[in-house]
This record gives C-alpha cells, structure tokens and sequence, in this order.
C-alpha cells in the first residue's frame, strides 16, 4: 500500500494528527483543546513552510 | 537556673508517627501504581489514561498513535530495528519501540519491506518515530496524574 501524498499534504496530515493530540493532552475544558490544537497546527505549517524557503537557496 | 534560649524540638507522639509512617507508605503504593499506569500507557497507546478514567485522552492518544503507524508503514517508512549499524538507527529504533505494542503492528504491516527511494517513505520513517515519541510523551503524562502532580 503506498500512500500518494504530496509534501504538503503529508506535512499537513502530520501536522493535523500532532496538534489533535498536544490539545487533547495538554488542556482540559474542550474549546482549550480547539484553540490549542488550531494554534499548533497553525504555527507547524507556518513553521513548515518558512523553513522550507529558507533551505530554497542551498537546494541548487 | 535559665530557661533555654529555643524551645527544644519535641519528638513526635506515636499517634503522629502512625500517621507519618502510613503517609510514607500510601506514597510508595502510589509511585508503584503510577509506574504501572505509564508502562501499561506505554505498552498500548492510551491505555494508561483510560485506567484512569480519562476516556477522552485515551482515544485521541490511541487513534494519533494508531494513525501515524498505519500511514508510516503504509508509506513504507523505514521501521528500525535492535541491529542497527549506527548511533541513528539505534536513536530510530528507540524511537519506534517508544510505540509499544503497535511496534509489532506496524512490523507485520510492512510484509514488503521499507522502501526510502521515494519521499513518501523517508516520511513515512518520520510518521513511525513520531508515533512512539508521541506515545512516550503520552505515557509520561499519564504517569505524571497517577502521581496527582497534574491531569
């Protein structure tokens, strides 16, 4: 089974999956756990991405 | 003759010696529990926080941890091994036995082997190592409001 997924796509499914979890463990009452989960998915893409146009000069 | 200058510490009645000793003693019967609750957490995923009634934790650590296996052998992520050549494969496989019992899931899912030809198998190696460390973390967590220190 190979799973056809992109870059972005696995970053964001990795991404979705972690801060699901780091809401649910790290807060109790469930509007914290949303919040926290939105916040962490938000700052992993962001994070992602901003690394990845960092690396861009040195991949050529 | 003078009085002391301090008041001289008096030694506890027997009463309150009882009370320390079983004090000491409801303590290390709660260490040792809690020491199971965070190895059963971490034997299967979301297990230590359903002992303890945390229904919700436990699904969400059960269904990451279970996630994250199912895609990283999907992708066929490389799943570490005890004979690793270097200090990387032997943090990888570390990494991956963090998963517990899904270690053993994930190895009979990959009957064909790893393949990190392509990107989706070096992620799949991530989505494998992610899933025991988030399982250890969860497993930590779970220990740690066994011992009443937070939940």
């Amino acid at each position: 089974m190979t799973a056809p997924l992109t870059h972005l796509q696995s970053m964001m499914l990795f991404a979705l999956i972690i801060s699901l979890a780091f809401g649910t463990l790290g807060r109790r009452r469930p509007s914290e756990r949303l919040k926290y989960a939105a916040w962490s998915f938000l700052l992993f893409l962001l994070i992602g991405i901003a690394i990845g146009w960092l690396m861009y000069p040195f991949s050529r | 003759m003078e009085e002391p200058a301090f008041e001289q510490p008096q030694s506890e009645t027997p009463a309150a010696q009882v009370d320390t000793l079983v004090l000491a003693r409801d303590d290390e019967h709660r260490k040792f529990i809690a020491l199971l609750v965070g190895v059963a957490g971490w034997a299967v995923p979301g297990l230590g926080h359903a002992l303890q009634k945390m229904w919700g934790r436990a699904l969400a650590v059960f269904l990451a941890v279970g996630a994250l296996v199912m895609l990283g052998a999907g992708m066929r992520g490389n799943l570490f091994t005890s004979r690793g050549d270097d200090a990387f494969a032997t943090l990888g496989y570390l990494a991956d036995l963090g998963s517990g019992s899904f270690y053993w899931v994930a190895r009979s899912f990959e009957t064909a082997g790893p393949d990190v030809s392509h990107s989706s198998g070096d992620y799949g190696t991530r989505f494998l190592a992610t899933a025991g460390v988030l399982n250890l973390l969860a497993a930590l967590h779970a220990y740690e409001a066994a011992r009443g220190r937070k939940a």
